[in-house]
């Protein structure tokens, strides 16, 4: 059975493009969010088995999406979507509970490592 | 946007990256087995390998990785494997190799790894149980804690990694999933600053055996090195950081950057029409605007040529494993040195030379080296010694392959030569360069038993007229009972070459600038006989005349005056060329150049002018 995941960014280009990049490799996205509000929730009702979380979002950010999240499930499999020169967040949402990162502009070959090193 | 036909590309690029580690890391294995840093980088890349194959959907590829990833997992635990695990292992990195490409062709199910599975298991099974592919667990349970309660932990991020300190972190928290982890250094709040260079270290108090803790903190992705104790970190980053570090670099399709190439060269050849139009007759402020675009044109130019520049170890990297297939082939003993593997060429010129040098280190193998018993006897060292160097040599790049073998018998090349009818019956000795043309004549082989691996008599040939073609030259040196040395010159860039234009009746020839040491005139006094051919004096030189009217047949009469003569020098070779008129200098993008048969073998490409004219460009190679 494949995977699940939860896609959570606010530019659908980038929803679009990591659905891909995760659809192509036998993933299957289960759900989108578009603000971390929305991410939470979803979360709850769909236990994916990964999230992609972009950092920056409208009505709650993915770092505090992270915190919410791993408030109810530690285990959540949660990567970090974060763009050049975002270290301290992402050091941040590692610290949250993150359980990888992926920079942008995405390398499908990289997005993959990291849900193959996540997922192990 | 992110066709899958993109995937297959970073999949097959990446893939021969790591197959090509895994030849390289297995040459080290081998020549020191007691080594576990190989063992780890094998298993790390085997690892990614069957990570990117499943990632691709290709089943058999990801088991014959997962195995030998399995296999390697327990050879950590029991170092010291035989050679004949050494010959298994790259026969797997062959088949993968073969079967990468295949499975993109959309093959991975015709792909049949039985045989090679049932030796994995083989070898699997006669081998103690001591590692899993679940490590961490097992270890937990049978290994005893060790003396040490906790132990030095030295992590080395990749340095061309992105955030390495949010990767840091990230092995941090690794390794907190394996134990009591203490003391880490720098302190992990210093972590996400920009000057951190992504090393750190820690004491780590777990049961989790050495393996496990490297192949766990290995596992979080980035990772160049993990050793442990004060001072292990330095030379293990070493090792694997030099063959993953390497690459900062992002992909790019060689199709665009030779489109690109293609583009800007046009673009040169539009400017160079642009000045000449508004020399002519142009406002100032026309001239200064061309004048702009020239700048701007010109520093594009040379971006895309530095872009184009490609390391000479993406060529090079194979050759370890040429030359260690062939010596066990053939029964000899080779130690095999690689130098310079920095030094960039053009990706076009590198592809070009794979070939040739392919050829001049099968022939050092099979003719140069001698078998370790005739090494003996001549008092050498059983081991025989290849080198294979590049450098930079002004514009050009030198690649040198030299041997210590048994070196060029001239006597009886001289004796074949005669007896092909090649050199006249009388000739006493040949001259280096003669040497080298006989060597090159198609079907001209001197070795005394043709093997299947050179000695076919076609190498020498296709390694010079591919150097021709790229405006290079081979020279060589060699002693006999000594070894040879071959010289590979050629120029670092290929597509825009500095050019004087000479003319000869209607027709306008390109001459490489790099090859003309000066130009004078030609002055019947200063003409003399030599050997019968006709040369000129200058100063104390006397040059060898190549009249340009007679080799390409000109037609109509020669302007009158005194012509114009190009001096040219080719690795110590001159000739004087004499030619019509000169007509200036410029650059000129040199186009792909295919001869018809038949076609006089002196020129090595064409190029298109500002007017819009097609020219030959010559060898001075050739001529010389």
């Amino acid at each position: 059975m494949s995977h699940t995941v939860l896609v959570c960014d606010d530019a659908i280009f980038m929803r679009t493009m990591i659905g891909d990049i995760l659809t192509q490799a036998g993933f299957s996205i289960v759900g989108e969010a578009e603000t971390g509000r929305e991410a939470v929730e979803k979360y709850k009702q769909l236990k994916p088995d990964l999230v992609t979380m972009d950092i920056v979002m409208p009505d709650m950010g993915g770092i505090e999406a992270v915190r919410e999240i791993c408030k109810t499930d530690p285990d959540a499999k949660i990567l970090m979507c974060s763009a050049m020169g975002q270290q301290a967040l992402v050091v941040e949402a590692v610290q949250a509970g993150a359980k990888d990162f992926v920079v942008k502009p995405f390398q499908p070959s990289r997005v993959l490592e990291a849900v193959q090193r996540i997922l192990g | 946007m992110m066709d899958r036909s993109r995937y297959a590309a970073l999949f097959l690029s990446e893939s021969r990256e790591h197959l090509n580690l895994c030849n390289q890391l297995l040459l080290e294995w081998e020549r020191d087995p007691k080594a576990s840093e190989p063992v780890t980088g094998i298993f790390r890349a085997m690892h990614t390998l069957k990570g990117m194959a499943g990632a691709m959907g290709f089943t058999n590829l990801t088991e014959l990785a997962h195995r030998t990833e399995t296999l390697l997992d327990i050879l950590r635990s029991a170092p010291g494997a035989s050679i004949e695990f050494h010959d298994l292992l790259f026969r797997v990195v062959d088949a993968l190799e073969a079967g990468v490409s295949q499975a993109v062709a959309g093959g991975d199910e015709q792909l049949d790894f039985r045989a090679l599975l049932a030796e994995l298991d083989d070898v699997s099974n006669s081998s103690p149980a001591t590692g899993s592919w679940a490590v961490d667990t097992r270890a937990r349970v049978e290994e005893p804690v060790g003396p040490e309660p906790g132990r030095v932990v030295r992590v080395a991020i990749r340095s061309d990694a992105p955030m390495r300190g949010a990767r840091a972190l990230i092995a941090l928290r690794r390794a907190e999933s394996l134990g009591r982890v203490t003391a880490v250094r720098p302190a992990p709040a210093g972590f996400e600053h920009e000057e951190f260079d992504g090393r750190f270290s820690f004491r780590l108090e777990s049961e989790s055996a050495d393996h496990a803790v490297v192949e766990a903190i290995g596992s979080v992705g980035d990772v160049a090195s993990v050793s442990f104790g004060e001072e292990a970190a330095s030379t293990s980053a070493g090792a694997t950081s030099a063959a993953t570090g390497r690459s900062r670099q992002i992909r790019v399709d060689l199709a665009r950057l030779d489109s690109l190439m293609n583009q800007v060269g046009e673009l040169v050849v539009a400017k160079g029409r642009l000045a000449e139009l508004i020399t002519a007759d142009g406002s100032p402020e026309l001239q200064a605007v061309s004048a702009r675009i020239g700048r701007v044109v010109g520093e594009m130019q040379t971006e895309v040529i530095q872009a184009r520049m490609t390391p000479v170890w993406q060529v090079f990297d194979r050759f370890p494993r040429v030359v260690r297939d062939l010596s066990r082939q053939l029964g000899k003993r080779i130690a095999f040195q690689v130098e310079g593997e920095e030094i960039e060429l053009d990706r076009a010129l590198l592809d070009e030379i794979g070939d040739p040098l392919l050829h001049l280190l099968r022939n050092a193998v099979d003719h140069g080296i001698e078998p370790p018993t005739e090494r003996k006897q001549q008092g050498k060292p059983p081991e025989g010694r290849i080198v294979l160097s590049a450098s930079r040599d002004r514009s050009a790049v030198a690649i040198q392959v030299s041997d210590d073998g048994r070196g060029i018998d001239r006597a009886r090349i001289l004796a074949k030569a005669i007896k092909e009818g090649v050199v006249d019956k009388g000739t006493a000795s040949l001259t280096d360069d003669q040497l080298l043309r006989v060597l090159a004549r198609p079907g001209f082989s001197t070795a005394t038993n043709v093997t299947d691996v050179s000695g076919r008599g076609v190498g020498m040939d296709a390694v010079v007229s591919r150097l021709r073609g790229l405006g290079g030259s081979l020279q060589f040196e060699s002693t006999v009972g000594q070894g040879t040395t071959f010289t590979l010159r050629i120029p670092s860039t290929l597509a825009i070459l500095r050019a004087l234009l000479a003319r000869v009746g209607s027709e306008r020839y390109a001459v490489p600038l790099a090859s003309v040491a000066e130009t004078v005139e030609y002055v019947s006094s200063a003409v003399v006989s030599l050997h019968g051919k006709e040369a000129l004096v200058l100063r104390d030189l006397v040059i060898p005349t190549v009249h340009l009217r007679e080799r390409v047949g000109a037609e109509g009469a020669r302007p009158p005056g005194r012509p114009p003569t190009l001096i040219l020098e080719v690795g110590g070779q001159r000739a004087a060329l004499v030619v019509d008129a000169l007509v200036g200098q410029q650059e000129v993008v040199v186009e792909a150049f295919d001869g018809p048969s038949g076609m006089l073998p002196i020129f090595s490409g064409a190029t298109i002018l500002g007017d819009g004219e097609p020219v030959l460009i010559l060898d001075p190679a050739a001529l010389v």
